[in-house]
């Protein structure tokens, strides 16, 4: 970890700002709006309301147990063993998060942009730009969130604005879509698209005080959040409820629809520029993320040399499905699945055990 | 091992010797020491002084002192004058008594007259250097319409004296630090002591005092001995020619390099915005300055990516153009052989020739040869068919573009990875050039100047100016940059 205390609250907060709000221009609006149909914009609250307070816990067991960064902290609350093995899953599912998504975004790419390039090769472009990315280590990766964010955000201001017109309030009706029990229970069981809160907690020393990496996670959540609803709003709005859930790439149908008066109708291309901006440091920060828990679990120190074999393997696994409808639709929705309960219960768990152990009361 | 016994070699004759109270043989072994006989310019002088009546020899290099002041402040006195000792007789400002050779060796070729008296076993070294220098010009590379016009000149009491001018402050401190082993060549560091960073100047001086080298004659050549990467496109020091921008510099914390032949100083430590404002942003009013820097900020991004987004447009995004448009492109290209990468390519690197000759040809010639290249290349390539005129337009502009940049450094950089955005364009259009236009920008992120990450204060924040793309206006400025950690972060109380 090469960190000099260069990070700030704005640097973390455009890191969670980046990795979790970029999940409105990629297809986990479509998985969401399998079973919810239009109502599955309010999905992101739910599932806000059902994670948010294992997030506080954890934030504040860290807080309690100072200087430990969450694998530290689950090996101080439940033992090296169970600790490491905990750490261990973190791994595992920040990993194969990062191996079902590499997938769906290299097939967004290649269908909209480029449908005669090679999947592998365009594959192998996205993972190098991780990978070179990841290995300039953490502080830079929080610099350059911190001075692509605004540009990131004006772009998608802009495509809010320019696709205004084509809104249609009156589709938002019926609120509840198929209805507030499914709606419920979606947003229970997609809980984790907050999942990558969790993973950033790895980096919990990395800022100059741990109050900073705090303050920047918290607010950076809730900003997220606003905007996946804005955009999930968006899409069910312009779209409604039959296409919805037909459109593989919400975002990038959005921004094909788009015009810049009379002249310019067809500039998909410049948002496109500014979604792989945001694509390309979400990619780093799950590369990077993912080799940190590895070297936590595995007391490698040194780390950053594992992001290379951990980059290849993204690209021999994620080729390994036969599309990415099967990868995102299927084996990410189990992913999604499997870690609600993880992330939604672990937190609280954590917290008893050390509340029985008496570490709290100090 | 091999340099330390190499040294030895060097001044072994020398630096043990001390100087005798017999002035015949101090005679002989200067004679020997400076190869009197086959060095033309090396001169002595024998007289008798009056106040002791004793023989007496001045030496000096005959090219780099005032003749008329030895003549005037030291041998005349020294022939009429009575007194006690030598100080109280010659008229000279700056005496110095030496016991060593080495020291004579030293004072001599730094352009001092040194006097030898029989029976004495100190020598007086005396000030009369007079090496040539030009008079101070205004500076051309750097040019404002707005602000002071004169620039550095090879004469480093000038220079010192161009930046005194400007800071009327005791804190000014002008520190020499020795360089080079053959050559006993001098750093002037320039800062002010109740402002800089301690941890920065022993870092520097350490660096500078570290190097083994022969010599380093000026502050060009010494940029690329105390750079940390010599390897990258991205510059880690600032140099500039004017004296304006070296004093705001040194009132903000930072340190200025100055060297004997140098018309320019070295600037330490940078960040991307010290390569990217001009002095006259500031001196231009609060909206004029900003208007300059939005403008100075688009000729960046255009320079840099003006041709390769057209070769990722043209070649792989072409829905994006409207029809119109595209159909000019290509009706354009109908008759051109080439790819158009190779298009662009081509015509880069003539304007880069344009560029490179213009600079170098003698300037009777220029203008000249000038309207000549512009012809055979724009013109008349178009009328072959070898480049559509299109191409012309595009690199026109990113090449007026990088003119806009006057940091000479930055321009190179923007220069040569023009060139790598084009290749990158040209594999897999816009992402490809996305990719390597980020990972560009991740690595510029990652460059630090003697410590100061690259684009603080933008990120990581320090309390500053805010002086980024854009400054503030100037009675908001209350803080020096924090990046550098100067002693005094308050501007105004």
């Amino acid at each position: 970890m090469q960190s000099h205390g260069f990070l700030r609250t704005k640097e973390i907060a455009s890191i969670v700002l980046i990795f979790v709000a970029i999940k409105f221009a990629d297809s986990t609006p479509t998985l969401l709006s399998q079973k919810a149909q239009n109502g599955f914009w309010i999905i992101p609250a739910i599932s806000f309301i059902v994670i948010f307070p294992s997030f506080l816990v954890m934030l504040y067991l860290l807080k309690k147990y100072e200087d430990k960064h969450v694998v530290q902290l689950c090996e101080a609350i439940t033992g090296k063993w169970l600790g490491k093995l905990i750490g261990l899953v973190f791994f595992l599912f920040a990993f194969s998060s990062m191996v079902f998504d590499a997938r769906n975004y290299i097939e967004q790419v290649k269908m909209l942009y480029f449908p005669e390039s090679p999947t592998d090769y365009i594959f192998f472009i996205f993972i190098i730009v991780a990978f070179f990315g990841a290995k300039r280590g953490f502080e830079v990766i929080g610099y350059t969130s911190r001075i692509a964010l605004p540009v990131i955000k004006f772009s998608a201001l802009l495509v809010i604005l320019l696709i205004w017109e084509e809104v249609v309030t009156e589709r938002v009706f019926p609120v509840f879509g198929s209805g507030l029990s499914i709606i419920a229970t979606e947003g229970i069981i997609k809980a984790s698209i907050f999942a990558e809160l969790f993973f950033v907690l790895i980096a919990y020393k990395a800022t100059k005080e741990t109050k900073m990496f705090r303050k920047g996670a918290i607010i950076a959540s809730i900003i997220a959040l606003a905007e996946l609803l804005l955009f999930y709003f968006i899409y069910i709005t312009v779209f409604d409820y039959n296409s919805i859930e037909k459109i593989a790439f919400p975002f990038h149908d959005i921004i094909q629809r788009i015009e810049f008066g009379e002249f310019f109708t067809n500039i998909e291309t410049i948002f496109m520029v500014f979604w792989l901006f945001a694509a390309y440091l979400k990619f780093i920060y799950f590369l990077y993320f993912s080799a940190w828990f590895f070297g936590a679990v595995f007391n490698i120190d040194n780390f950053e040399p594992l992001l290379l074999p951990l980059a290849f393997l993204v690209i021999l696994i994620g080729l390994l499905p036969y599309n990415s409808a099967q990868t995102q639709l299927v084996y990410h929705e189990q992913l999604y699945t499997l870690m609600s309960p993880f992330f939604i219960f672990l937190p609280f768990l954590l917290w008893f055990v050390a509340w029985l152990k008496g570490d709290l009361r100090t | 091992m091999r340099i330390f016994s190499r040294q030895q070699n060097n001044n072994s004759t020398v630096s043990e010797k001390k100087i005798i109270g017999s002035l015949s043989s101090n005679i002989r072994e200067m004679k020997q020491l400076f190869s009197y006989d086959i060095n033309k310019d090396f001169s002595l002088r024998t007289l008798t002084t009056r106040f002791n009546k004793r023989e007496a020899c001045i030496f000096y290099y005959g090219s780099i002192v005032d003749g008329e002041r030895i003549n005037l402040h030291i041998i005349k006195p020294l022939l009429e004058n009575e007194g006690d000792e030598v100080s109280n007789i010659v008229s000279i400002e700056n005496i110095e008594k030496i016991k060593e050779y080495e020291k004579v060796v030293q004072n001599i070729n730094s352009g001092k007259a040194i006097l030898f008296i029989d029976g004495d076993t100190d020598a007086y070294a005396m000030d009369v250097a007079n090496f040539q220098h030009r008079t101070i010009p205004t500076s051309e590379n750097e040019s404002v319409v707005k602000g002071p016009q004169d620039a550095f000149t090879e004469s480093l009491d000038n220079n010192i004296s161009l930046i005194r001018k400007q800071i009327h402050n005791n804190q000014l401190i002008n520190e020499g630090v020795q360089i080079g082993i053959r050559s006993h060549d001098e750093v002037n560091l320039l800062y002010l002591k109740d402002l800089v960073n301690q941890e920065l100047l022993d870092n520097i001086r350490k660096r500078i005092k570290e190097l083994e080298v022969d010599n380093v004659r000026n502050i060009e050549l010494l940029e690329q001995y105390i750079e940390e990467r010599p390897y990258s496109l991205i510059p880690t020091i600032l140099y500039s020619e004017k004296p304006d921008k070296a004093a705001s510099y040194i009132e903000d914390g930072y340190i200025v390099l100055l060297m004997e032949s140098s018309s320019a100083c070295l600037i330490v430590p940078v960040t991307f915005w010290s390569f990217f404002h001009s002095p006259e942003d500031r001196y231009l009013r609060f909206f004029y300055g900003n208007f300059t820097r939005t403008i100075r900020f688009i000729c960046l991004i255009l320079s840099l990516l003006v041709s390769a987004a057209f070769v990722a447009i043209t070649n792989y995004h072409s829905e994006m153009l409207p029809p119109d448009l595209l159909l000019a492109i290509t009706g354009s290209r109908e008759r051109v052989p080439f790819p158009l990468i190779m298009e662009i390519l081509l015509m880069e690197i003539a304007f880069e020739l344009i560029r490179e000759a213009g600079l170098r040809i003698p300037n009777p010639l220029g203008p000249t040869i000038g309207i000549v290249g512009a012809l055979i290349l724009g013109q008349a390539a178009v009328e072959a068919n070898i480049i559509s005129p299109i191409i012309v337009i595009i690199v026109a502009l990113s090449g007026l573009s990088s003119f806009a940049l006057a940091d000479l450094s930055i321009n190179y950089m923007v220069r040569l990875m023009r060139f790598i955005f084009i290749m990158c364009a040209g594999f897999w259009g816009m992402l490809s050039l996305t990719a390597a236009f980020f990972l560009f920008f991740m690595y510029a992120a990652s460059i630090k100047s003697f410590g100061v990450p690259f684009f603080s204060p933008l990120s990581p924040h320090y309390i500053s100016t805010k002086d980024t793309v854009f400054r503030q206006f100037i009675k908001k400025e209350k803080f020096r940059p924090g990046y550098i950690r100067p002693k005094d972060l308050q501007k105004k109380r």
